[in-house]
């Protein structure tokens, strides 16, 4: 069992991405750098995952995010992530309620911030490949 | 009205002697000889494969592209020999700093690779599975006319620039390429989905009409990519953006994501071209200051149209109840705040400083909010 | 020069009040609610073909019942939907159905977009890249491929310059038009990038055969564009991809044009379906078929000059340059080219045009070339 937030958890959507290569491939080309922040208890889980042709290829815990370092960061409270991360497991993949983008475009459940507008635009030019990574968490023995 | 050739080619005894020669056996072979460039292009990345930036190579590359194309109005390809008269095939954009981007390339090799086809990649089979109540079916409609109407009109400002913008140019003319088939498949997809739910089309938009053809009938192809690309282009990602985000159809949900894919590529290449403009081009910031003070009128002329903010309202309402339309309307003016925000970011970075003092757009938006 | 909008939508002071009237109180106004447009719900009829735009022909929306003249719609309003006064008018010069459609039109612009290839991925670079080639014969395929990256975007230019010039009811015909442009910069790009792995770069452009492409762009109409362009010269270039793939040096390069054939096989389908359908709805327009054709003809004949691309072609289908080699290569041309011409006036006949030979001074020389190679075949029989 893996808990939420923690290394192990992206980890292992990386493994998953590995394995589902054929759908990533499908979706094309995902170059795009983003950091997640999970904020608990007045602090934040930080984590950045890089992304490149169709791998993950950079998965990092951090203490803190150099927003420059990354294209965009979706964050937001632990009980709105643990809530994605359970319907995606409930539906094999995020219902209309709980994608990505209807979680953060108003910005009440999760946001995204970010410093440049081209690199924030990312966030839509692989939005498919994003949605569909988060979707491997249904694969994952979460606690 | 027509080209014709300048003999006729049947008459021409010279034409016949050569051929017959030819086929006789006496090569010329002179082709052999061509005073080009040798070099052997692999792909550096496998992953990839082998990209327009492998090819990116010495005279043939895209990277040693001077400002101005003198020397070459015909279709010969860059890098080629030229020898003999070759035609003028009538290019009548021969800047770089009119169409190019730095990113122009690369926005290619994402769109062939991020291409779908919404026949297919839709489960369209499911959407009669959880069937929007009818006023929600009606405002999906009316917002896929609108979006309908929208790509018809974004399929054609690269229409109208590709075959006079010099041959030289090959990343960005198929950059070009890529976006009227990207619109293409929007037209398709949002024309599909107003018809699979049974309400068919709804209302074309006069006002948002007008200020598309303004968009795209424009004086020049960087005015006319600054507006299509980056000011609707940021409109449309806002609006995209926020469908998704109130609608309860997981299809429909899916349809606005893709398509946000394709509208994020354009605001990308619209904003770093106006970056490579702006930067290569002395005054060009003034000059579209001044045509964005006359033009930015047409981002209102859009958004406050009746077949957009409506239909908008109401999905994001969940119906016509007047309270929960007046909620909406807040949310609205959220995206429009956000997307507003982002367009004059993306100017903001492209060079075009201090707009967000200049524009009339946020005093106004702010205005209707109350 | 520039399109003004008919108001400047921030000066517009009831415009403004209405909008913000709106956005305070979400009064809305509704009325596009209430048209009643509906119709019953559209579904895949193959689904695994998915909702297809052959889905959509249905009354009131579809292309079967669309009038030969488009009167209505001078906007971008899609079609079936309702045009409100004071849309603008684009300027829209093809409004005759029969000048821009062709059967099947919807299947092919579907067609396209479930087989669009990726030429950064799709070819066999590696193989390619590593492959050993006689250093001759590689140097008349760069020549070949020099060619070929020249000429294919034509075809995006061209169709693309018409895609503004149509009504906007004619949607399908627009999406194939993007489909097209899509296929030929691709196109172009495969044969580039073939062309800079060859160890060799680009060698010569062709003068002659940019003239054929003046005159492919100046076309006096839609539908001689597109005679010329789908039916004349890309058929000859289909056929002349089918002779590459033949002689083609690598396996990996027969896949490339495998692949490039697919798509121009596609235009060439338009280009047939469309002078079908404009013989069928037009008739008055055979006439001026034949006299387009006289000139396309005139250029392809004149196109002998350029051996810059005949040649190269004679070293790859003999695979080298000693007399053996370019009598085989020769031989091969012939073939090809006569069979080129050969399949050209059989899709004429195919689309109701059989009267075209008669007509055609190429088919005479044709005929004459037949004759000649007839003649001097029965003279090399050994006697008695």
């Amino acid at each position: 069992m893996i808990s939420f937030p923690s290394l192990e958890f992206f980890q292992a959507l990386q493994a998953r991405m590995r394995e589902k290569q054929e759908l990533f491939q499908r979706l094309g080309y995902f170059d795009t750098t983003f950091g997640v922040r999970v904020l608990d208890n007045g602090g934040a889980h930080s984590f950045i995952l890089g992304f490149e042709v169709f791998e993950n290829v950079r998965v990092e815990q951090v203490g803190a995010i150099e927003q420059a370092e990354v294209d965009f960061v979706l964050e937001g409270p632990l009980g709105v992530w643990r809530e994605m991360l359970d319907n995606i497991r409930r539906n094999r993949g995020a219902d209309a309620a709980h994608s990505l983008n209807t979680l953060t475009h108003f910005g009440e459940s999760l946001r995204s911030v970010y410093l440049d507008p081209d690199a924030h635009d990312k966030m839509y030019r692989f939005a498919e490949s994003i949605q569909q990574y988060f979707n491997l968490a249904a694969e994952v023995d979460l606690a | 009205m027509g080209f014709f050739a300048e003999k006729d080619f049947f008459e021409d005894v010279e034409l016949l002697e050569k051929v017959t020669k030819t086929m006789a056996g006496e090569l010329s072979l002179d082709w052999l000889d061509a005073a080009t460039e040798r070099v052997k292009c692999a792909p550096q990345d496998t992953r990839r494969g082998f990209t327009m930036d492998d090819i990116n190579v010495g005279s043939y590359g895209y990277s040693s592209l001077p400002e101005l194309i003198r020397n070459n109005y015909s279709m010969a390809a860059r890098g080629s020999e030229r020898v003999g008269r070759l035609p003028d095939l009538g290019y009548v954009v021969n800047r770089k700093s009119d169409v190019w981007a730095d990113a122009a390339a690369a926005l290619y090799e994402e769109a062939k690779s991020r291409r779908w086809a919404p026949a297919v990649d839709v489960a369209w089979g499911t959407l009669h599975e959880s069937p929007l109540p009818p006023a929600l079916e009606a405002a999906t409609a009316q917002l896929a006319t609108f979006l309908e109407e929208m790509s018809l009109g974004r399929m054609e400002f690269p229409s109208r620039w590709v075959a006079i913008i010099n041959q030289e140019f090959i990343e960005l003319k198929s950059l070009l390429c890529a976006q009227m088939i990207d619109e293409a498949r929007h037209v398709e997809v949002f024309r599909k989905r107003a018809l699979a739910g049974g309400q068919g089309l709804k209302r074309a938009s006069a006002t948002a009409e007008q200020a598309l053809k303004e968009m795209v009938f424009g004086d020049s192809y960087a005015e006319g990519s600054v507006a299509c690309n980056v000011l609707l282009g940021s409109l449309l990602l806002g609006v995209l953006g926020h469908a998704g985000a109130v609608t309860t159809s997981a299809v429909d949900q899916k349809i606005f994501r893709l398509v946000g894919q394709d509208v994020g590529r354009a605001l990308a290449y619209g904003s770093a071209a106006l970056a490579y403009h702006v930067a290569h081009r002395p005054g060009a910031g003034d000059a579209m200051h001044d045509f964005l003070d006359h033009t930015e009128h047409t981002w209102l002329g859009v958004t406050a149209s009746r077949e957009l903010l409506e239909p908008l309202a109401v999905l994001t309402a969940g119906g016509t109840d007047r309270a929960a339309v007046q909620n909406a309307m807040q949310k609205i003016g959220f995206t429009l705040e956000r997307s507003l925000a982002s367009y004059l970011a993306h100017l903001e970075k492209a060079g075009i400083k201090d707009r967000s003092r200049r524009s009339r757009l946020p005093q106004l938006l702010a205005a209707a909010r109350g | 020069m520039a399109y003004l909008s008919t108001t400047d939508f921030i000066e517009d002071k009831d415009f403004l009040d209405k909008w913000r009237y709106t956005m305070r109180t979400g009064e809305l106004d509704l009325s596009w609610m209430n048209e009643d447009r509906q119709v019953e719900p559209c579904t895949p009829k193959q689904p695994r073909r998915g909702l297809t735009l052959r889905d959509l022909d249905v009354p009131g929306y579809g292309f079967t019942e669309m009038p030969e003249i488009a009167r209505r719609n001078r906007s971008f309003a899609p079609r079936g939907a309702e045009i409100p006064a004071g849309c603008p008018d684009l300027q829209a010069d093809v409004n005759r159905k029969s000048e821009v459609w062709a059967y099947n039109v919807e299947g092919y612009y579907e067609e396209a977009m479930t087989r669009q290839w990726n030429a950064t991925t799709d070819v066999p670079w590696q193989e390619i890249v590593s492959a050993e080639i006689p250093e001759d014969v590689n140097r008349a395929y760069a020549q070949l491929l020099t060619f070929l990256s020249e000429v294919e975007m034509i075809a995006t230019d061209v169709p693309a310059k018409w895609l503004g010039h149509l009504n906007a009811d004619f949607f399908e015909v627009k999406n194939f038009i993007a489909t097209q442009a899509m296929d030929e910069a691709r196109h172009m790009e495969v044969f580039r990038k073939r062309a800079l792995a060859t160890g060799h770069g680009l060698l010569r452009a062709s003068a002659q055969n940019e003239t054929n492409l003046k005159f492919l762009r100046d076309a006096d109409g839609f539908a001689e564009m597109s005679l010329a362009l789908h039916l004349q010269a890309e058929g000859n270039v289909l056929t002349l991809f089918r002779f590459s793939e033949y002689i083609s040096p690598t396996e990996a390069d027969k896949k490339m044009f495998r692949l490039v054939m697919q798509d121009e096989a596609r235009h060439v389908g338009y280009g047939m379906q469309h002078l079908k359908w404009v013989l069928d709805h037009f008739p008055e327009k055979r006439e001026i078929v034949h006299k387009h054709l006289d000139e396309a003809e005139n250029f392809l004949f004149g196109a002998g000059y350029a051996t810059e691309v005949t040649e190269p072609f004679i070293m790859l289908a003999g695979k080298g340059l000693t007399q053996e080699c370019i009598r085989k290569g020769i031989e091969i041309t012939l073939k090809f080219q006569l069979q080129q011409i050969e399949e050209y006036f059989e899709r004429l006949e195919r689309c109701g045009m059989p009267e075209r030979r008669e007509k055609s001074r190429l088919w005479q020389i044709v005929e004459m070339t037949k004759a000649a190679q007839a003649e001097m075949a029965a003279a090399a029989q050994p006697a008695g």
